[in-house]
């Protein structure tokens, strides 16, 4: 039931309902429920370690292996791109961000590669689906960068040779 | 005709009372922020810094804030009523300040012969000035939501008028009480009154004679200053932000410090009908004055002993911290622990060579004079944080149980508590 | 007419008829194959159409079989499905899987069939696979990978049987057998991309199209090719507007499965630097023409005509083969009968005529030649255009390039008093014209072409014009305002049913002419025996 401002239900069933002569009172649950604040506070301020805020830029949390960062495209050993440009990625992205061009490669023993590879971070949602998808293992999200800031739009489009070179700092091992 | 110097005397009351109330208001907002966030078990503000050294755990924020709100942008939303859209802020500020004119901060000073009573005006009417100075609030926040030309500004300012005019009937009767009790309306009176003791050993304050006026007092003390859990003007979950709503900059920073004035208005007008004031309890101006040197050496005593506590606290801190957090801010527990340890010394210092159990008639006085307003600082500080500790405890009220809890719980109680008070003193001094 | 039962229903098909499409049409959709091809003759090398006939001790493949009164087929229980999986199996066995660089993935027939039957894992390590030719370029169109093919032998099949070039074979033997080139051949026949269209795996792959998009990124559009008076059914491939690639759709009465490489690349035209994007206005003879607004053209053209003398001054108008059956209408119609322009023909006569062969591609390098000529619009020669060129008379040359045709037709074009040419791409004509309107091209339109047999068919508008290109029907609508006779219709559909109604030869277009075309000749015929 909702409550009704006007009328006698009002009066008799709108204030004091469900609780006991003693609650409804009001005074001894109020001074019940100052006890409880102080109690944090006073175990606050003598164990203020032991409080779970996290002092942000200073302490970073530890989110662990498992974390999704900012994408990285993995090198074969001669550093070119392991990715093949089979578009697997960009197919099953859900914010279709990722944008991939594929080319001709010379190399006897690669033949499609990226010619271009962007991924829009503003529009990425950070599912993971493309490192689900890719069948090359060329993309993983295992930099441990979650930090992704900038104060222009066009910071956010990275290209190959950025993806190809992102760091991996902040990983946890 | 009032000669020059006691128009001095005045002024320097005034500047005193002023530097009080500013000067806590910081420290209000600090302790709300703060007090909330331990409340909440969470860290709150401490990252503001000066030099990027001392953060003095969060007390840089309201300066921060102060700054923050004179440069920004002052908009003035069209359609607004522009006379009284200025209006209402000055209304809100002044009244709250104007409040302290009657408040006594201390017994008389003695200055040689000359005889000086701590409180800016000792009007005969105190305690009805107080009411009647503090209903203007309702122009400030009515003027505020209607020339605001926004639909929730307006309710609020709809709703803090009758919430203010309920609430304030049962605030009169409650100091109708007290008035009876004390069979004075000027504040000084009832401190001075509340200096005895009863049955030889309890304080005679207020809140042991009258314990449900004062219920009802404190009750209706939140409801008038529009302080959780009656804050519903500006209930920012229906209602955005309320009367204020369309304020920003300097007019919103008066109303924000109007709030916290209003809350140290409040919190010395209770300590002071309730709970005695500027009254060192068990210690009355003359007990003080001739005790003066042994207080004085046991306070200087107990003053080293925290100064050095504090001290080696910070010091720990200061090695516990070095290097972890990789720049200067490392530093502040340490300059801060040597701080104290000066400040140690130099109480302790004086403790050894300035024989402090031995000081003179006219220091003693002044010492009682000093140990009186810290007195009265100390009960409004608390006072006040008892605003901040409910706000952080209490849920907001419903419109309609707000008007029923004042109509009809408070209103008959207060109406008891009248009839049984006249009833009593007419029998006990009649 | 038999009567048999196939997966416990029964059916009645002609006799004789193939139980492979029998049994596509009583199952709705194919059965499992790879080698089988409506358009080719029967293989039968790759099993993987066995079905189980009732009464027969082995399965059989259904591709080699005909119906008979009284059969039984069953096409899916567990003897038929195992069967074809281990088919499957057998093809994958020493199959590369290297669907994240093959340009079929999408559309691969092994993928799919893998997808519905397969679903086991590989019985042969990659290393252990026989490794054979990959990335080896057979033609200019066409890319080999050997190690994708199943040796369905369609693509040997197809030069053999259909273009008789006889350039593909398959070597070797066993497990080593491998499709290839002739010795001392390549692939370069005008038919060649119809090889990677029915390889049913990424063995074939068409160099043009290579890596430039994903399958399943593209959207299909019906168009008609615009390459020769056959006008072969086309399905225009495209995404995001960029067009990618086309392909035969199968008409029996027109290209049957195929169409000519020719016709397959003219796409590329659509995106070439030459397109014409804006309205170009040339101030004075020998200067460069300048970009303009359409309303700066319009407003150009008028001042044009006012220069010309005013009421004084002639309209003349050339149409183009390459224009629409309802753009030639509504040229006709509106800007020669309503506001009086004289109508030199639509064809220089003789010009655009290159040599064809048997199969598809015609001599007639133009789609709408029999269009304009149902039209009762002429041909014309030099001499005709030379003795009407003078300086009163503005001329309006609607699409095609009538001096590259003829080098003395484009030296009569500069003793007109000017020359206005509405077109999509630049030409030698649009570089002699002193007012440019762009239009748009067959891609981003819709219209209908009368191939050379009399056959009408429409195609639809696959992507957008680039930049301010506009449709041809909305600018000579808005030419025919321009000269004070705003046309009644607005839109194709108006101009068509207009068409309908007042030209014979269409009449029977009333009724629609459907997906695969409607024969005009046949159809006017059937309508006067009705009669
Ligand atoms: S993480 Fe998800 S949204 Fe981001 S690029 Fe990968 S698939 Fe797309
Ligand atoms: S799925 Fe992997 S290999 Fe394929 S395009 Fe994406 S990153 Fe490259
Ligand atoms: S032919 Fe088919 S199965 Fe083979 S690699 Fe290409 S897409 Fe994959
Ligand atoms: S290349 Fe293609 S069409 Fe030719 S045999 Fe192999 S799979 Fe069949
Ligand atoms: S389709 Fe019948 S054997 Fe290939």
């Amino acid at each position: 039931m909702g409550y009704s401002v006007h009328g006698p239900k009002a009066r008799t069933g709108g204030q004091g309902q469900g609780l006991l002569p003693k609650e409804s009172l009001y005074l001894i649950e109020i001074c019940k429920g100052l006890f409880i604040t102080m109690r944090h506070l006073v175990r606050n301020v003598f164990h203020m370690g032991d409080m779970p805020t996290l002092q942000y830029p200073d302490e970073k949390p530890d989110y662990g292996p498992w974390l999704r960062g900012r994408h990285r495209l993995m090198k074969r050993e001669d550093g070119s791109p392991r990715c093949v440009a089979c578009q697997m990625c960009s197919t099953i992205c859900p914010a279709d961000c990722i944008s991939i061009m594929a080319m001709d490669d010379d190399r006897p023993d690669v033949e499609k590669s990226p010619e271009t590879f962007d991924i829009d971070l503003l529009r990425c949602v950070y599912c993971g689906l493309c490192v689900e998808a890719c069948p090359c293992d060329a993309i993983r999200m295992d930099t441990g960068i979650f930090e992704i800031a900038a104060d222009n739009r066009a910071a956010f489009q990275v290209d190959m040779d950025f993806l190809l070179n992102n760091t991996t700092d902040g990983v946890k091992s | 005709m009032p000669d020059i110097t006691e128009l001095l005397w005045a002024l320097g009351k005034i500047g005193f009372m002023l530097a009080v109330i500013l000067g806590t208001l910081p420290v209000m907002i600090w302790a709300e922020r703060k007090g909330a966030a331990y409340i909440q078990d969470r860290s709150g503000p401490n990252r503001a810094s000066i030099g990027g050294v001392f953060r003095l755990g969060g007390l840089i924020h309201p300066l921060a804030d102060v700054f923050k709100l004179v440069f920004k942008e002052e908009i003035v939303p069209a359609g607004v009523n522009v006379f009284f859209y200025h209006l209402a802020p000055i209304i809100m500020m002044t009244v709250a300040l104007s409040t302290f004119a009657v408040i006594p901060f201390g017994d008389v000073l003695l200055l040689g012969t000359r005889e000086i009573p701590l409180l800016v005006a000792n009007l005969n009417v105190g305690i009805l000035y107080i009411l009647a100075i503090s209903s203007l609030t309702v122009y400030g926040t009515v003027l505020a939501g209607w020339s605001s030309n926004n639909k929730f500004a307006f309710l609020g300012g709809l709703r803090a008028s009758a919430q203010m005019i309920s609430y304030e009937i049962n605030m009169g009767l409650a100091v109708l009480a007290l008035i009876l009790v004390y069979g004075s309306v000027r504040l000084n009176d009832m401190v001075v009154a509340q200096g005895d003791l009863l049955w030889g050993f309890i304080p005679a304050w207020g809140v042991v004679l009258q314990p449900v006026g004062f219920v009802l007092f404190l009750v209706a003390l939140f409801a008038e200053t529009n302080r959780n859990p009656f804050d519903l003007p500006e209930g920012e979950s229906e209602l955005v932000a309320g009367y204020h709503l369309e304020y920003s900059s300097l007019k919103f920073a008066l109303f924000f410090m109007a709030e916290y004035c209003n809350m140290i208005v409040g919190a010395a007008v209770v300590s002071t009908l309730y709970f005695g004031g500027w009254q060192v309890p068990w210690l009355t101006t003359e007990g003080l004055r001739e005790n003066a040197g042994t207080l004085l050496t046991v306070s200087l005593s107990v003053g080293t002993l925290l100064n050095l506590l504090f001290a080696t606290g910070l010091w720990r801190k200061f090695q516990g911290e070095r290097g972890t957090l990789g720049d200067r801010r490392e530093l502040e527990s340490g300059i801060l622990a040597v701080v104290f340890l000066g400040l140690a010394l130099a109480t302790g210092g004086y403790l050894l060579v300035g024989k402090p159990w031995d000081i003179g008639p006219a220091a003693s006085a002044h010492f009682a004079t000093v140990m009186q307003i810290g007195q009265f600082i100390t009960k409004t500080l608390l006072f006040s944080w008892v605003f901040i500790w409910v706000r952080w405890t209490l849920p907001r009220f419903r419109y309609d149980q707000l008007m029923r809890l004042g109509w009809q719980y408070m209103l008959p109680l207060a109406l008891l508590n009248f009839v049984v008070t006249a009833a009593f003193v007419l029998f006990t001094h009649g | 007419m038999a009567k048999m039962t196939i997966d416990g229903k029964e059916h009645e098909f002609e006799d004789g008829m193939n139980l492979f499409e029998a049994c596509a049409v009583a199952r709705g959709e194919n059965l499992p194959h790879f080698c089988y091809h409506p358009g080719l003759s029967i293989a039968g090398v790759c099993r993987m159409c066995q079905v189980e006939v009732e009464g027969m001790p082995k399965l059989m493949i259904a591709c080699n079989s005909q119906v008979k009164d009284g059969m039984v087929v069953h096409t899916r229980n567990e003897r038929v499905d195992g069967a074809v999986r281990q088919i499957l199996n057998f093809h994958l066995l020493h199959h590369p899987v290297d669907c994240p660089v093959c340009d079929q993935a999408g559309e691969c027939s092994l993928q799919d069939f893998y997808m519905a039957n397969g679903l086991y894992e590989a019985d042969v390590d990659i290393e252990d696979k026989i490794a054979k030719g990959k990335v080896k370029p057979i033609g200019e169109m066409v890319m080999l990978d050997a190690e994708r093919c199943v040796l369905c032998a369609r693509c040997t099949r197809f030069t053999t049987e259909i273009t008789q070039t006889h350039e593909m074979g398959i070597f070797n033997r066993g497990d080593h057998s491998e499709i290839d080139v002739a010795p001392g051949k390549t692939l370069d026949n005008n038919y060649s991309l119809n090889t990677v269209d029915i390889c049913p795996v990424g063995a074939l792959t068409s160099r043009d199209f290579r890596f430039r998009r994903r399958v399943w990124w593209l959207s299909e559009t019906d168009g008609i090719c615009h390459g020769c008076a056959t006008g072969c059914n086309m399905s225009i491939h495209h995404s995001e507007g960029i067009v990618y690639r086309t392909k035969p759709r199968d008409n029996m009465d027109v290209n049957r499965y195929w169409m000519c490489d020719h016709g397959r690349t003219l796409y590329h035209e659509i995106a070439e630097s030459d397109r014409l994007t804006q309205p170009s206005v040339r101030k004075a003879r020998g200067e460069l023409a300048q970009t303009a607004s359409w309303d700066h053209a319009y407003r150009s053209i008028e001042a044009a005509g006012k220069a010309l003398g005013g009421d004084d001054a002639a309209l003349m108008i050339i149409l183009s083969p390459h224009a629409t059956v309802e753009e030639l209408y509504a040229a006709k119609s509106v800007l020669s009968d309503s506001v009086g322009g004289a109508l030199l023909g639509y064809r220089l006569r003789g010009s655009e005529i290159g040599e064809g062969d048997e199969l598809l591609f015609d001599a007639d390098r133009t789609p709408n030649a029999a269009g304009a000529k149902k039209l009762g619009l002429a041909e014309y020669d030099a001499k005709q255009l030379e003795a009407a060129a003078n300086e009163k008379t503005m001329l309006l040359v609607v699409g095609g390039d009538l001096a590259l045709a003829a080098p003395d037709a484009g030296a009569a074009l500069s003793k007109f008093g000017c020359v206005v040419y509405l077109g999509w791409q630049e030409n030698s004509t649009s570089m002699l014209a002193d007012i440019v309107l762009p239009t748009s091209h067959y891609a981003e339109r819709e219209g209908t072409f009368v191939n050379r047999e009399g056959r009408a068919q429409t195609f639809a508008a696959a992507i957008d014009a680039p930049g301010e290109a506009r449709d041809p029907l909305r600018v000579i609508r808005e030419l025919g305002a321009l000269f004070g006779h705003e046309p009644t219709w607005d839109g194709i559909e108006a101009v068509r049913s207009e068409l309908c109604a007042r030209e014979g030869a269409f009449a029977a277009m009333a009724q629609g002419v459907g997906p695969l075309g409607l024969a005009l000749d046949a159809a006017a015929e059937s309508e006067v025996e009705r009669a």
